[in-house]
């Protein structure tokens, strides 16, 4: 049963974040306001639903990440995964970017090619060990992949803007209903399966062996969470390119607010990390609008030092 | 019909270059408790995860509760038994209650809360209990697994190490009510004490079987001076 307290936590986020929302689609440079025929609302809907669904998929990824690795240092944008759909896309762009363009279907799927390598990587070099070895695993793959993506973005200069606005978490500007659809879909459908995965995270908690006494079919949760993980990352790097620190902040808050029960961690990162994306968006465009920040830069400057407190208690 | 529940015969397993265990041959049945003994390193730990099922690439025969382990998948094989790993351990900082929720049957772990004391310590989280209350709780967890003890198996492996004495005595209470309602527990422990109160004591040494019998046979002064190397007086 969820506790009185926990619920109206849930409520006022839930609240905050479609208050949001409708901040969000209210204020930009074309001006504030709806527009005379709603017309700012439609120009600003794909960017807000994007925002949304990228935050929603990268919160519950984030935890359950943390949940599989078992380590509260996990995020798809630290461990490489974000970077390798990066160089998905990138390496597609260069061995044909006008075909790219004209089958929108191509970028999340080489999005997610590259995120479900690099997750592939990260499990077989980090195998069972510590918390320090994931994170320089995670470490290492991400200089790997942004190494690669800025190879074929000085190589290719037709894919040059396209692929630093990527890299620096720009790309919530571009975003069109066309653009965003499947995106969005596989955003959803991740994020809806990674949910089901509540009790056999909290059972690997308690190390494999119990897990498995338990009924966990370890090998099986793992495939599947790290699948489902790289399809989320891969279709929210589509949305908005690279952006670290909203799969690691919104599980944290959520913990702190709900405990460790994966039953209320995966919808409260989820609720959090859509909110927390958001918020960076519309703030890092509506605060300096003359020369506006992406979202990627505002959830670094919020999630790197909350990064570093969490580094600096953990034990090994 | 005493039916029966573990079975293995030329079990072996080797890791690396290394023999950890060799021709392992044992039988129980439902209704016994038997206490797995034996030096640091004799295989005892590794014996009770090859009844899991956990390592497929040991030869020989194993048989829980009538399948062997190594074709069953995690969940049909958990219906058979319950296991407690010697050093528990959780990655995330859950109070007792919260706890329940792992279980698959949370009235059952609130039960064994209550039997093993540990009602006042509700709320608290597992970071904030000693040692040994830890060790308990992760205990009901394992133990709440079994609704039904009759034609179960627990594999606990230390179960009683940091416990209290009172809470020792709780769990050698609980394991000899539980093997009496139709369930069989193989335990490995290095409490010698334990051990004579159950019906069978096996003996590892170096992955072997060195002696199998009743508690009174085989925690002999000879037996125990030829296992750890020193007599049972000084011990």
């Amino acid at each position: 049963m969820i506790p009185a307290r926990i619920l109206k936590f849930l409520g006022i986020i839930f609240l905050c974040v479609i208050g949001l929302a409708f901040l969000s689609v209210s204020i930009g440079q074309a001006g504030n306001g709806w527009g005379a025929n709603y017309e700012l609302i439609w120009l600003r809907f794909p960017r807000t639903l994007a925002a949304l669904t990228a935050g929603l998929a990268l919160g519950i990824g984030g935890a359950t990440q943390q949940g599989l690795f078992r380590n509260p240092l996990a995020d798809p944008g630290l461990t490489g995964v974000f970077g390798g759909a990066l160089l998905g896309i990138a390496t597609l762009l260069a061995i044909n970017d006008s075909w790219v363009w004209e089958h929108a279907w191509s970028i999340p799927a080489s999005a997610f090619t590259g995120a479900m390598l690099t997750s592939i990587l990260l499990v077989a070099l980090n195998g069972k060990k510590s918390t320090t070895r994931l994170i320089l695993t995670g470490l290492g793959l991400n200089a790997f992949t942004a190494a690669g993506t800025l190879i074929i973005a000085t190589r290719f200069s037709a894919s040059r803007d396209i692929l630093i606005s990527g890299m620096t978490g720009d790309w919530l500007g571009l975003a069109t209903l066309e653009l965003i659809f499947i995106p969005t879909i596989l955003c959803g459908v991740a994020s809806l399966f990674l949910l089901t995965q509540f009790l056999a995270l909290d059972r690997l908690s308690l190390g494999e062996e119990m897990a498995q006494s338990l009924g966990v079919n370890v090998a099986v949760t793992r495939r599947t969470c790290v699948l489902f993980t790289a399809l989320a990352a891969a279709a929210a790097t589509c949305l908005v390119g690279q952006v670290a620190f909203i799969g690691l902040l919104a599980p944290h808050f959520a913990r702190a607010i709900a405990g460790p029960r994966h039953a209320l961690v995966l919808p409260l990162s989820g609720l959090l990390g859509a909110g927390l994306l958001l918020l960076a968006d519309t703030a890092g465009r509506s605060l300096w609008p003359q020369a506006p920040l992406s979202a990627a830069a505002m959830t670094a400057l919020l999630g790197a030092p909350v990064f570093v407190w969490i580094a600096s208690r953990q034990n090994d | 019909m005493t039916k029966r529940l573990l079975h293995s015969a030329g079990l072996s397993l080797q890791r690396g270059n290394q023999g950890v265990l060799s021709d392992v041959n044992l039988n129980i049945n439902a209704g016994e408790c038997v206490a797995l003994a034996g030096a640091n390193g004799a295989g005892k730990t590794t014996l009770l995860k090859c009844f899991m099922g956990l390592f497929p690439e040991a030869t020989g025969e194993i048989i829980l509760c009538g399948h062997n382990p190594r074709n069953l998948s995690p969940k049909k094989l958990s219906a058979f038994f319950a296991y407690a790993p010697q050093s528990p351990q959780s990655t995330w900082d859950y109070t007792v209650k919260e706890f329940s929720d792992l279980s698959p049957n949370t009235e059952l772990y609130f039960h064994w809360i209550q039997r093993f004391s540990l009602t006042s310590k509700i709320d608290k989280k597992l970071s904030e209990l000693s040692g040994g209350e830890r060790k308990a709780v992760h205990l009901c967890l394992s133990l709440s697994t079994a609704s039904n003890p009759k034609g179960r198996v627990f594999l606990f492996d230390e179960p009683a190490a940091s416990l209290d004495i009172c809470r020792a005595e709780v769990f050698s209470d609980v394991i000899r009510e539980l093997t009496q309602q139709g369930a069989a527990a193989l335990i490995a422990t290095h409490d010698l004490a334990f051990a004579q109160k159950c019906q069978r004591v096996i003996l590892l040494k170096s992955g072997t079987v060195m002696a199998d019998g009743s508690a009174k046979e085989i925690l002999s002064p000879k037996i125990i001076s030829e296992i750890w190397g020193f007599s049972s007086a000084s011990a």
